[in-house]
């Protein structure tokens, strides 16, 4: 009960020499010193230790981190055929960004997108680790489509190429499924075309799977309730930063399980465990301890290594604290 | 102000020429000391000075070679920051970004004797260059304010005394950069608001930067922010823009951005001539400052010349047009 999780991303460098090995290794990439070869093995190693990194904070079901992805659509969607990467655009409202891919013809992916990197990061870890997608609509919504020339052909598309996948990740032992599908709170007049996209999903899902919808970068006002009708089982978002989503969930009861972002994955500032333990306590007025599990807003790449390193340990040490006061009592 | 129809000018940075990068470098190694970067920087920025004059600009800037970042400069002068640990923006690049740990106070002022070392070498007129409130706000850490906007507030009022220092220094032209503006559109009101404080009672005319633009989704709105003069990249988005201020009309002097800083690929003076007359077709000419699309810094320092110089010439094209076609007066 009471699970402490990670979403999505985690730095890839720090600021001690060791925690640097990736980016001096690209550098070397760049000035042909290394490998493609290399580079793998590193992005391996640095994989290795941003998993033990979460495991020591006191993490207990954790991401690989998603070293190898450069942001969160062109490492997916640079996999799939039918698409070419362009320009960098900025990343909702973040200082980061991505390279926005252009469909020009059928979409296809006839390999695996994340089944090595799942079965890598599964064999290393000591705790269980979530599958990591972008979802469909965030996908379709932050590229082009020159090919299909409908929104929705073109997201049901990436719908079913990310079913398939759901498929394969499972067949291998992923159980749990985080998809990320923010730009929902960008797009919110498009909550019908959403679900359309998400019944698509949905219906490449295998039985007993957890599958999360996270949604940050926004609020859940005029999306909560109606969004609980959607095919997942478990409903993320971010409680640090968005404040109006407290009152959006205290508006009508919660019928999915909830993963609550209640750490501000975007900011330095440490939490207190005054203010942790609060949230924890009002969340529990939400949903039962069974049903819920916290982590940061968002992943944790937006802040130097260091402090995520911290956000995690202090968010862990909270809750361990917390589920024994509630055991003795 | 002295200067003709269509002045041209520059939005703020210009490349380091590699003695001065080598040297940064050298001093972050501690092989020399802050004096004899001190020494290449005023060489530097006497080059560019004297490179402007010579080519023809009307309102010069000092190209900024003293800047590392247009936030941490001010942040690492500023009271009340440390600088963070390595954060990514893409691919292999990552920065150190500022954090708020205290009240933000401004100890010395920060763009002052720079700004006074530049002016002194032209009499052309030097503008004065800041970084907007809301940008450094949006763009640092914060561990002190309660909220984005008492940050972004008390950011404004340091920004203001800096300004007004300007001013008392000579600065016929105060440019107050806010890039980030156009990033969440909901927070444009207290972008205005800050703007309010930083220019409020100021002479010298005022005018901000705009860039990554969704503009789009802040116009007509940023309209409001109460500068004289926004300077906006009009060349990257193939001048699409010009299409939304047809429809509703741009109040105020325009920065026209008609180089892209992002490109090496040389416009050609005819393509700047074309710009500029496209946008002679929803300005008045004394509306418009002719400029690059954003500080040049990335660019070679070859390939910042090159742009600049087409500017000017392409701008003095235009200008003869107008004199000839009688639209405005004489002054060439
Ligand atoms: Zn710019």
């Amino acid at each position: 009960m009471l699970t402490v999780s990670t979403v999505s991303h985690y730095p890839k460098i720090g600021d001690s020499l060791e925690e640097q090995l990736l980016r001096r290794t690209y550098a070397q990439f760049d000035r042909k010193e290394v490998d493609l070869a290399h580079v793998e093995r590193t992005k391996d190693e640095v994989t290795r230790q941003v998993i033990q990194e979460q495991i020591d904070a006191g993490v207990e079901l954790i991401t690989d981190g998603q070293i190898r992805w450069n942001d969160a659509i062109t490492y997916i969607a640079g996999k799939m055929k039918g698409f070419e990467l362009t320009g960098l655009l900025r990343y909702f409202d973040t200082n980061t960004f991505y390279r926005q891919p252009i469909c020009k013809a059928e979409l296809t992916s006839p390999e695996s997108l994340l089944v090595k990197d799942f079965q890598f990061a599964n064999a290393i870890s000591s705790v269980p680790v979530k599958a990591v997608l972008t979802g469909p609509f965030t996908i379709a919504r932050l590229s082009q489509d020159k090919h299909y020339k409908d929104f929705e052909v073109f997201a049901l598309k990436l719908a079913a190429i990310l079913g398939e996948e759901v498929k394969r990740l499972a067949q291998v032992g992923a159980t749990v499924f985080h998809f990320d599908d923010p730009a929902l709170l960008w797009f919110k007049k498009e909550k019908a075309v959403f679900k359309k996209i998400w019944t698509k999903l949905a219906s490449y899902f295998p039985e007993n799977i957890e599958t999360i919808l996270f949604l940050n970068f926004g609020d859940l006002k005029g999306i909560y309730p109606e969004i609980q009708d959607l095919p997942f089982t478990t409903l993320g978002l971010d409680l640090a930063t968005e404040t109006e989503n407290w009152e959006v969930l205290e508006s009508t009861p919660c019928t999915k399980k909830l993963l609550a972002g209640i750490v501000d994955a975007r900011n330095t500032k440490m939490e207190t465990e005054e203010e942790l333990q609060g949230k924890l306590e009002k969340l529990l007025a939400i949903v039962s301890p069974e049903n819920l599990s916290v982590s940061p807003s968002h992943g944790l790449e937006f802040l130097p290594r260091a402090s995520a390193k911290k956000k995690l340990a202090n968010l862990a040490k909270v809750v361990r604290e917390f589920r024994e006061a509630k055991v003795k009592t | 102000m002295n200067v003709p129809i269509l002045p041209t000018t520059s939005v703020g940075s210009f490349p380091k020429p590699d003695y001065l990068k080598k040297a940064r470098l050298q001093l972050s190694r501690g092989e020399i000391k802050e004096k004899k970067l001190r020494e290449l920087e005023e060489r530097a920025t006497k080059d560019w000075i004297h490179f402007q004059e010579e080519i023809g600009i009307d309102i010069l800037v000092d190209g900024e070679m003293y800047r590392g970042d247009m936030v941490t400069y001010f942040a690492e002068t500023l009271k009340g920051f440390e600088i963070s640990g390595l954060v990514r923006s893409y691919g292999n690049r990552y920065y150190r970004k500022p954090v708020v740990v205290d009240e933000v106070k401004r100890a010395k002022p920060m763009t002052i004797e720079w700004f006074q070392f530049a002016q002194r070498l032209t009499k052309k007129p030097v503008k004065g260059m800041l970084t907007g409130p809301y940008t450094i706000m949006d763009w640092s850490f914060n561990e002190y304010y309660g909220s984005r906007r008492d940050l972004t507030l008390a950011l404004a009022g340091v920004i203001h005394e800096e300004a007004v220092d300007l001013e008392k220094a000579g600065a016929q032209y105060i440019q107050i950069d806010e890039p980030a503006v156009s990033v969440r559109p909901e927070e444009l009101p207290l972008a205005v608001e800050a703007m309010g404080v930083v220019t409020k009672g100021l002479k010298a005319k005022t005018l901000t930067h705009i860039c990554y633009g969704d503009f789009e989704k802040i116009y007509p709105g940023m309209l409001d922010i109460p500068v004289d003069q926004i300077d906006l990249e009009l060349s990257n988005s193939s001048f699409n823009l010009l299409e939304l201020f047809k429809k509703h009309p741009f109040t105020k002097e325009i920065g026209l951005g008609v180089v892209d800083v992002h490109s090496h690929v040389l416009e050609t003076k005819a393509q700047v001539v074309d710009r500029i007359e496209k946008a002679l077709e929803v300005f008045r000419p004394e509306q418009i400052y002719v400029d690059p699309d954003c500080g040049l810094k990335t660019r070679e320092v070859q390939e910042a010349k090159d742009k600049l110089r087409v500017i000017v010439e392409a701008t003095k094209e235009v200008r003869k047009g107008l004199v000839s076609a009688g639209s405005v007066g004489g002054k060439l």
